[in-house]
């Protein structure tokens, strides 16, 4: 098999199949999503039944897609863990760390296969070792109750076989057939043969003699040929045989009597059983495989079967007393396995909730889209309507006013859609936080609120960065090595509480940490160090500020974790390019909270819509602190060009707008008699303009996608007079002002 | 051409499998667990079931039993996919009142032979 060349081998016969590959890449992904959460979440002292069977679930879906689509690295690796997770699911293993650790490993393999199949371009990964380590956790020895090498302990080696064994002392091995496997085969796997009489009911039982270890009576109705052929599946032909007791079987012959008329029609006995073709046609119970290789294939005389069979003439109503007999004794079989089941099934369906549907991103957009078109055409609308005489026009207005109803109703359920649980950030974080804490020799757990939190898609993919930051800040800077937290009062395992909830019309995002706090005292002092203005009854608050400065870090020790120290600033950054804004506060000793305020969502915004000249201009309202109508006494001059405002004590650099912008204005009308005094990145400027309009809800346009991308304006919206009015970018007017 | 009443939990699966069919000119109606394909059976009458073993709220053995005691399924094909073939799993099936079975991973080819089969063809 050549796996280097990224392609897959696939068994499609000549039909292309790699137009599904992408709904497989994404359901693969989802099942290592899945099996990543149950494994983090398993207690290793008491595994759930449940759990393991989800767990089990996972891979053995991915494992027949991959094996579908020919992806022969995913297919044998998901095998062992199959294998794995098969045995203990059936408690055949007792589940220890280790096999945890190395199934989360495997899982991070096949993530790096998958996304290998799916273009990235990295080399294949080498699986052979990790797969041999999961092959040796399958057939740990340390489990107390596994089989152990050697003949004496086969009796006692194995509690299952007991029910369906029986041991005779006699000498004499009862059974219409002897059951014999070559000296060559190890003892685990003729346990495992043996087991086979447990687990299909009706095949048989085994009587053992104390002093033989190779040799088994097997009292049973089935016909030896199809015993054969089960024990085919685990043994080579050469490994076993099956005799009559008292003589040995032919097998190419009709086979004997309790069994009724066998036609078995089966090539010489030295060939492998893979290549029979048998028509044993018994019991009703299996019957034609039509493919040589057994892929597939017919129930005799099942309903719904076409009605053409070479099939020998048989004695009908024999063969259908024995259908009777033997199906009689399965379904108490039967009625437990499935059930076993879907039980489990339904108590993981439990959890899935409604039904769903997956609809592509862009087609959710496109239709946010629409709907913030409409929204627009109907504020129009109720602008002309505006002028319309109430009497008059009485069935008009009142339309109007249904109709502005149901497009605020539209927009609020379309934005609905868009929105996700805050889950689906804070499930990253389990993994890492145990990979870096494990790497950082320091103990930690993560607790989570609000879980259920919705924000924004377009939020969560810009959120997620940044907060992944305040994490691993959180546990490399934060938390104290546990001798360090003992020593403090505190308990060794350290505490990252992720928090969502919704506040007015944001969402407040928090990480609060039970570590050793900020220090006001070091934190000034790298302030002095690094030149950053600072004075000494400046408030708390202020002085945790300071972090976000850029160049700012007290770490001691550079990791190679965080970073050198450019972390908060970008943070900041990135969460203010999102109209948001991030603070936090600290107690030296008791720890840290790090609160991100984000707006629900980019679509929509509050502006404040400004006047300049003939044109309209959009500030964020979030980011407005005042409006002030201007007496020239409070104008300071500082030089020729820089002015400053002074209110209350302080000196607000003055941003001329229509500096920024280009101005026409009517003539005789001066203008600037207004100023808006407004926040970001932590500076404050005041924005000298004709008039304050007003504030409106506004939808969001992107500049960029319909025009191009024009430093200082951050997007654009239409009136409800169906002007465009651009939307300023506040953090690009507080760098023009402060030059 | 016939109408296939198909049932798997892996959506990747149910696109080849209808793909497939589709494109020999049957009929293909999805369906994505046990529960959700005995729905759907009940809601119209399918030429032939093909469903897999292994899926959550009901597994294809407890389904293939569900159907066969609509009088309308009774001598309805129904095929179980089968990941191994195993004789264990294929005696549950013929219990169940399957007509036949698949084994998984299954070639799109082989999948249109036996629905001709199947069909009488």
């Amino acid at each position: 098999m050549n796996k280097s060349t990224g392609s897959a081998e696939s068994s499609d016969g000549g039909m292309d199949l790699s137009q599904f590959h992408g709904v497989f890449f994404d359901e693969a992904a989802e099942n290592l999503g899945s099996m990543e959460e149950l494994l983090l979440a398993l207690d290793t002292d008491a595994p759930a039944n449940d759990d393991l069977h989800a767990i089990f679930r996972c891979a053995h879906s991915i494992k027949g897609g991959a094996a579908t689509f020919g992806f022969a690295d995913l297919t044998e690796l998901t095998h062992v863990m199959e294998t794995l997770l098969d045995r203990l699911r059936r408690h055949e293993l007792v589940l220890i760390p280790a096999m945890v650790d190395a199934l989360l490993e495997s899982k991070d393999m096949l993530t790096t296969m998958l996304g290998r199949h799916a273009g990235s371009g990295e080399d294949s990964p080498d699986a052979s070792a990790m797969a041999a380590n999961l092959r040796r956790l399958c057939e740990s020895t340390d489990q107390g109750n596994a089989a152990a090498v050697g003949p004496a302990s086969i009796a006692q080696a194995d509690p299952v076989a007991a029910s369906a064994t029986a041991t005779d002392l006699s000498g004499r091995l009862p059974g219409q057939y002897i059951l014999s496997f070559a000296q060559g085969v190890d003892e685990t796997v003729i346990n495992d043969a043996l087991k086979l009489f447990d687990e299909v009911i009706g095949l048989g039982r085994i009587h053992r003699s104390a002093d033989e270890t190779r040799r088994f009576g097997v009292e049973t109705e089935t016909p030896a040929s199809e015993i054969a052929d089960l024990l085919g599946f685990h043994l080579k032909a050469d490994e076993f045989s099956i005799e009559s007791n008292g003589a040995p079987v032919e097998l190419s012959q009709a086979v004997d009597v309790p069994a009724g008329r066998t036609a078995a029609a089966l090539a010489p006995t030295t060939g492998p059983v893979s290549n029979v073709i048998a028509e044993v046609l018994d019991d009703g119970v299996i019957a034609r495989p039509v493919a040589p290789d057994g892929s597939w294939g017919l129930f005799a005389g099942a309903a719904g079967a076409p009605e053409k069979h070479n099939l020998p003439t048989i004695d009908e109503s024999r063969s259908d007393d024995r259908a009777e007999a033997v199906t009689a004794e399965r379904p108490a079989a039967d009625s437990t396995a499935p059930a076993a089941g879907s039980k489990a099934g339904a108590a993981s369906a439990a959890n899935r909730g409604d039904a769903t549907l997956r609809v592509s991103v862009d087609k959710v957009d496109q239709l946010i889209n629409l709907v913030g078109e409409l929204v627009i055409t109907q504020a129009m609308l109720a602008q002309t309507g505006r002028d319309l005489d109430p009497m008059v026009h009485q069935q008009m207005v009142g339309t109007l006013a249904d109709l502005e109803r149901n497009t605020r109703l539209l927009q609020e359920s379309v934005m609905a859609i868009r929105m996700i649980p805050m889950s689906v950030v804070f499930n990253r974080f389990p993994r890492m936080l145990r990979d870096l804490a494990k790497k950082l020799d320091k103990e930690v757990e993560m607790v989570t609120v609000g879980d259920a939190t919705e924000l924004d898609k377009g939020m969560i993919e810009k959120i997620t960065d940044p907060l992944t930051h305040l994490v691993r800040n959180a546990v490399d800077h934060a938390i104290e090595m546990p001798e360090q937290r003992i020593a403090a009062g505190k308990k060794p395992v350290g505490t990252i509480t992720l928090s969502a909830q919704h506040r007015g019309g944001s969402i407040v995002i928090e990480v609060r940490d039970d570590g050793r706090g900020l220090s006001r005292k070091k934190i000034l002092a790298k302030a002095v160090e690094r030149g950053v203005p600072t004075s000494d009854n400046m408030t708390d608050e202020d002085v945790w500020a300071l972090i976000f400065e850029p160049g700012f870090s007290t770490a001691e020790v550079v990791t190679e974790v965080s970073g050198r120290g450019v972390g908060m600033d970008v943070v900041r950054k990135n969460i203010q390019a999102l109209n948001g804004s991030v603070t936090l506060s600290s107690a030296e000793g008791y720890g840290t909270c790090v609160s991100v305020r984000l707006p629900l969502t980019l679509a929509i915004m509050d502006g404040m819509s400004i006047g300049i000249g003939t044109d309209q201009y959009i500030l964020p309202l979030d980011s407005v602190i005042e409006s002030i109508n201007l007496n020239p006494s409070q104008i300071k001059r500082v030089t020729e060009s820089n002015r400053v405002l002074e209110i209350r004590g302080e000196y607000i650099p003055i941003l001329p707008l229509q500096d920024v912008v280009q101005v026409e204005r009517e003539p005789g009308k001066e203008g600037n008699t207004t100023v808006i005094v407004f926040e970001a990145e932590g500076k404050r400027v005041a924005l000298m303009v004709d008039e304050l309009i007003g504030q409106h809800q506004i939808v969001v346009k992107n500049l960029e996608r319909n025009y191009r991308k024009v430093p200082g304006i951050s997007g654009a919206t239409i009136m409800g007079d169906g002007r465009v009015a651009l939307i300023l970018d506040v953090a690009y007017l507080v760098r023009r002002a402060r030059h | 051409m016939a109408t296939i009443l198909a049932i798997d939990d892996s959506a990747s699966i149910r696109q080849i499998v209808s793909f497939t069919l589709r494109s020999a000119g049957h009929e293909v109606m999805e369906a994505v667990d046990g529960k959700d394909g005995l729905q759907k059976a009940q809601r119209a009458q399918y030429d032939i079931v093909l469903t897999d073993q292994n899926m959550p709220e009901m597994d294809g053995i407890t389904l293939i039993r569900n159907l066969r005691k609509m009088p309308n399924y009774a001598a309805t094909p129904i095929l179980v996919l089968t990941t191994e073939s195993s004789t264990e799993m294929k005696m549950a099936g013929r219990t169940a009142g399957a007509t036949g079975w698949l084994v998984k991973p299954f070639d799109p080819q082989r999948l249109l032979t036996v629905m001709d089969t199947v069909l009488d063809r």
